[in-house]
């Protein structure tokens, strides 16, 4: 997979180090004491129990962990779209815990995007549609050429005026990547994307992914099962139980 | 079919635990439907129930011998004496109410009904006096008893005294219940009575006054009542008498009452169809929700056949609670509201449960479910089991059977067939029919042609508005369905108020030019000249149009005496009571002659007239035809001459018969006179002439066309009620369509959201496509409304429309606010959703 990814070569050797020193001065993201606690029927559940974490940009970090561990949950609250109980995340040196429902939602259109394991598509909107919406919204009036180009860019020039569900689960994936990657955020989150998908496929979107935060130099939190596509990324953090329970450096 | 049942009892019982969407929609809209269809049939019926109830009371007896402006002769009460039967007379007449010792302001004087009384009144039921006391003791020594009304307007107490023609009058107190009276609004005065032995004194008769006398008979014991008024009627046959019994004791307002429930019950019938529009909704969501479990069926074996039934059955018992609901509702409904209603019903209802109303009004209910599930069920029974294996996103919409279809088609024909049969007006009914599919079919053109121009529209760059258009056009956008849910019930109301726009508008704004403002009725031949310098002494009083006037009764036409005639329904007031004559030698100005040709001047030959040409098409009379017409209590034949086109609207003096001169010069008879005067001297002149000369009555047309309006609104608001439940009824299907498309608006929030979109752009992208729907819906209501209110105000009231804008943006601004709130109560609700539940995997 390496091979196909000449750009992300300088993760993998001892220079990709140097954002994780830089990220002392400044990390793109820093987590501290991050707690999330949710209600559920059978009384509040500690959900992440205390994160710390610093991603300098540019930076690809494989997150892993058990289900349950608090993965997603980690991402949603970087995301925005959990609030966290208590603790700091800082983005690119803001801190977003104290921004309200509108502010994220810009901080998301402006520099964030995210990849869902279920796509996520909006089903009645056809591809085009659904690549060019987070730029609209941003009021960019060239957000069809540019939809149209990310299409292209992930092989999907062809099928421009089809919906969801007229593609297959692997283009729609390809789809979500062109949506993710479009508005060029400078954070890329994705959740399990392979996980709807076939082995082959998954490998297909995988290695686009990549190929696409190499061009774009994105920052990328990557939360995957896959130990393969773990390795794939600078730095692997595992966690367990709502806590960082290792963070390490990936030596390929 | 056990199994059917079996099958469909299964899911129905999960149903009632708790998960019924789709199918609680099928229920209210049912509910709502019958129950108006049922309220207005049941209130129908215990209305004709009460007139028929009361028709004794209402007729005052056993039977009314009505004489016209002939007192009735003493060989009658002769003969009815003779036989052992009792009676009371009655005279009944307009004239003026003056107040006495009045401050000679315009208010000391009042247009009122005067009914003169003698000491058997009344015989049927009781009167009720304020203070308490009897009739009899009440009326003694000029006394006079009142309407509260009248007490009111002219600021009487009992002890004053009020002056009528020539005598003067002590009022008594307020005459509270008059049992012999139909609540009907008063056009021409409320009421007065007085003892029929003071009525010589006030002068108010004269040779040729327009009153009316009358004569109650009860029925000697033990006779058969039939029987009794046969002989009556052969033994004065020929008299020109009205006779009536108790259950012909109020044609005209039997009449008014079925017209008005005629009009309200199509109006429920739209209430229903919009319910219908429910039923399809509903029915095809829950289906929808239960492909996975038909699918399941069909891999184990189900046949299509038995899928339909299955479903068929859950649809039906779910009908069948709605439709029990409504009836109980319908007829429950019109008792509760009964006594809210005592002021606008003729009598007061009978409250009770009246199977046949109910029964046709769950039958419509019964075919509008099936009419409106078919399409859906069909659809269901075709889902195959393989789709099981199918990707749930995309499912193909299956073909509906062909039988289904013409089982459909079928149904929709007998329920259109049903309200046109169960209905006292047909073609009307049948019109409706039309209307309503021609509306549909609008509304569905309208849905097609919204999306199209959606897709159409140039890419905006505002984020919201291109959003917002676009959900107007996606895949299973529910746009058809909100603009004609919303569309059909504001297309009513907007019906409704064009009609009572314009009828009001042709009441009161529309006067003629030259119209009078005051019909004197009642000059004598000796008081002519009076009358005429009165006016000359007053500035600004153009000369009185004075016009000789008879009162004769059509006995006969072509022949036919008048109780076997059959005309058109239209016509047929004009064989109830007196009609107005007169005679004249040359053409009254402004004549239109349709057919024949006017006498000569100096004509002197057999009787002839000039007859209405509207009366003689619903009479089916033309040139050379006879019409026998008592005059004064004798017969005579006039021949129809010339038809003439007449303008009633004209307000001028419009008589349906014109007679040549010759024969009715030497009649007694009296004149009337309409005078056109400034609104600043209107009572000034009412006083001057009603002082000088007390036997003339002056009718002020502002005020009978003030009265008019007034009830007419009263019919209004009964139907804009009505109206309002279709309304209502729409607002259910909108409410059911936006919460079926809750978790995809809720989706799309979140995912928009997680793109990056502000709150703000969310809820205008919705507002945007809730406003385009409900604009348009508003557009083609007010073009249905206007066209609807064209066909009735033209074909069915006769008169001119004209197009009212103001009445039309009120209802285009309700559509859009309506619309808008409904929007926002769905939009809050999505954008309240929270993503993280939404995007985590499941």
């Amino acid at each position: 997979m390496d091979d196909l990814h000449p750009a992300t070569t300088p993760h993998h050797s001892p220079a990709a180090e140097q954002p994780v020193a830089r990220a002392a001065e400044q990390p793109y993201i820093r987590v501290r004491d991050l707690r999330l606690t949710l209600p559920s029927p059978a009384g509040p559940v500690n959900i992440l129990r205390g994160i710390d974490l610093d991603v300098a940009a540019g930076e690809a970090v494989g997150i892993v962990g058990p289900s349950g561990s608090g993965k997603t949950s980690l991402l949603m609250v970087l995301a925005g779209l959990e609030r966290a109980s208590a603790g700091s995340v800082r983005l690119g040196g803001r801190e977003i815990t104290g921004m309200d429902e509108d502010a994220l939602a810009r901080l998301r259109r402006d520099s964030v995007g995210i990849v869902f394991q279920a796509f996520h598509l909006i089903p009645t909107m056809n591809a085009l549609e659904n690549v060019a919406v987070p730029m609209e919204l941003a009021g960019r009036r060239d957000a069809a050429a540019r939809a149209a180009e990310a299409l292209a860019a992930v092989g999907l020039g062809h099928r421009l005026t089809h919906l969801p569900g007229q593609l297959s689960g692997g283009e729609q994936q390809r789809v979500a990547l062109a949506r993710a990657f479009a508005p060029r955020p400078r954070l890329l989150l994705a959740d399990e994307p392979t996980g709807n998908l076939d082995q082959a496929t998954g490998e297909a979107v995988m290695d686009l992914l990549f190929d696409l935060r190499a061009k774009s130099g994105a920052t990328l939190l990557l939360i995957t099962h896959d130990a393969r596509l773990a390795a794939s990324c600078s730095r692997r953090v595992h966690i367990a139980d709502g806590r960082v329970l290792a963070d390490e450096k990936v030596i390929a | 079919m056990i199994l059917v049942f079996r099958l469909a009892w299964r899911e129905l019982r999960g149903m009632f635990r708790g998960s019924a969407r789709g199918l609680g929609v099928v229920l209210a809209c049912l509910a709502l439907g019958v129950a108006v269809i049922a309220g207005v049939g049941t209130l129908r019926e215990a209305t004709d129930r009460g007139i028929a109830q009361d028709g004794r009371r209402i007729l005052g007896g056993d039977l009314e011998v009505d004489g016209g402006s002939q007192p009735l002769p003493d060989s009658l009460r002769g003969w009815l004496a003779a036989r052992g039967a009792r009676v009371s007379d009655i005279v009944r007449m307009r004239s003026m109410l003056i107040k006495a010792n009045g401050n000679g302001s315009s208010d000391d004087r009042l247009l009122v009904e005067l009914k003169a009384v003698d000491q058997a009144w009344p015989m049927v039921g009781e009167a009720v006096l304020v203070p308490p006391g009897t009739v009899a003791g009440a009326l003694a020594n000029h006394g006079l008893l009142a309407e509260r009304v009248v007490l009111d307007r002219l600021g009487l107490k009992p002890g004053d005294s009020v002056r009528l023609g020539n005598a003067s009058f002590t009022v008594r107190g307020e005459l509270r219940v008059e049992p012999d009276r139909i609540a009907t609004p008063s056009i021409l005065g409320p009421r007065v009575l007085i003892g029929a032995d003071t009525l010589p004194s006030t002068g108010l008769i004269v040779p040729g006054s327009m009153v009316q006398h009358a004569m109650r008979v009860l029925d000697p014991k033990g006779t058969d009542p039939a029987a009794f008024a046969a002989d009556l009627r052969a033994a004065f046959a020929g008299q020109g008498w009205r006779i009536r019994d108790p259950g012909n004791a109020a044609p005209g307002v039997g009449r008014f009452i079925d017209q008005t429930g005629q009009f309200m019950t199509l109006v429920g019938l739209t209430a229903l169809l919009v319910g219908g529009i429910g039923v399809a909704n509903g029915v095809r969501a829950w289906l929808e929700a239960r492909a996975g479990s038909i699918a399941i069926l069909r891999c184990l074996g189900a046949s299509a056949r038995t899928v339909f039934a299955v479903y068929l059955v859950q649809v039906l018992a779910f009908s069948a609670i709605g439709i029990a609901i409504g009836v109980v509702a319908g007829s429950v409904l019109p008792i509760l509201a009964g006594p809210l209603l005592r002021d606008v019903l003729p009598v007061p209802p009978v409250a009770g449960i009246y199977p046949a109303p109910l029964a046709l009004a769950s039958l419509f209910g019964l075919l509008t479910a099936f009419a409106f599930s078919l399409p859906a069920l069909g659809r269901a029974m075709q889902i195959p089991g393989a789709s099981l294996f199918r990707d749930p996103t995309s499912p193909t919409e299956a073909k509906i059977p062909r039988e289904i279809l013409a089982a459909t088609a079928t149904i929709a024909v007998i329920l259109a067939a049903l309200a046109v049969l169960s209905s006292p007006e047909r073609v009307l009914s049948g019109y409706f029919c039309a209307a309503a599919v021609a509306t549909l079919a609008l509304f569905e053109l309208g849905g097609w042609a919204l999306t199209a121009a959606a897709r159409a529209a140039p890419h905006s760059h505002l984020p919201w508005l291109r959003l917002g258009l676009a959900n107007l056009h996606r895949p299973g956008a529910p746009t058809r369905l909100m603009l004609v849910s919303i569309g059909l019930g504001l297309s009513t109301l907007a019906a409704v108020a064009l009609i009572q726009a314009n009828v009001r508008r042709e009441i009161l704004d529309q006067i003629p030019e030259n119209a009078p403002s005051f019909f004197f009725i009642d000059i004598q031949q000796d008081q002519l000249a009076k009358f005429e310098a009165l006016l000359a002494a007053q500035p600004g009083v153009a000369p009185a149009q004075t016009v000789p006037n008879l009162r004769a009764r059509v006995v006969a036409v072509k022949g036919v005496p008048v109780e076997r005639l059959h005309v058109s329904p239209e016509t047929q007031w004009a064989l109830r009571g007196d009609r107005g004559l007169t005679y004249a030698a040359a053409m009254p100005a402004g004549t239109h002659l349709t057919a024949g040709a006017w006498w000569p001047a100096n004509y002197t030959g057999k009787p002839l007239i000039s007859f209405d040409a509207g009366l003689a098409k619903g009479w089916g009379v033309g040139i050379g035809d006879v019409i026998r017409v008592n005059v004064l209590g004798r017969d005579i034949d006039l021949t129809i001459a010339s038809l003439r086109d007449i303008a009633w609207r004209s307000l001028s003096i419009n008589f349906a018969m014109v007679a040549s001169p010759g024969f009715l010069e030497g009649a007694p008879h009296g004149f009337i006179a309409t005078v056109r005067v400034p609104e600043a001297q209107q009572a000034r002149l009412l006083r001057s002439v009603t002082d000088a000369l007390p036997n003339v009555t002056g009718i002020r047309v502002e005020d009978v066309l003030q009265a008019v309006a007034a009830l007419l609104d009263r019919i209004a608001t009964a139907l804009s009620a009505t109206g309002s439940l279709t309304l209502l009824s729409g607002a259910l299907v909108l409410v059911g369509a936006v919460a079926a498309g809750q978790r995809r608006r809720m989706r799309d929030a979140v995912i928009l959201k997680t793109l990056g979109a502000s709150r703000g752009q969310i809820r205008a992208a919705w507002l945007v496509e809730f406003g385009v729907i409900g604009l348009a819906a508003g557009a083609i209501a007010a073009l249905v409304g206007s066209a609807a209110s064209y066909g009735v105000v033209r074909f069915v009231m006769n008169t001119a429309w004209v197009f009212l804008p103001g009445t039309l943006g009120l209802t285009l601004l309700l559509c859009v606010t309506a619309m808008l709130v409904i929007g926002y109560w769905g939009t809050e609700a999505a954008l309240r959703a929270k993503p993280a539940s939404w995007l985590r995997n499941e």
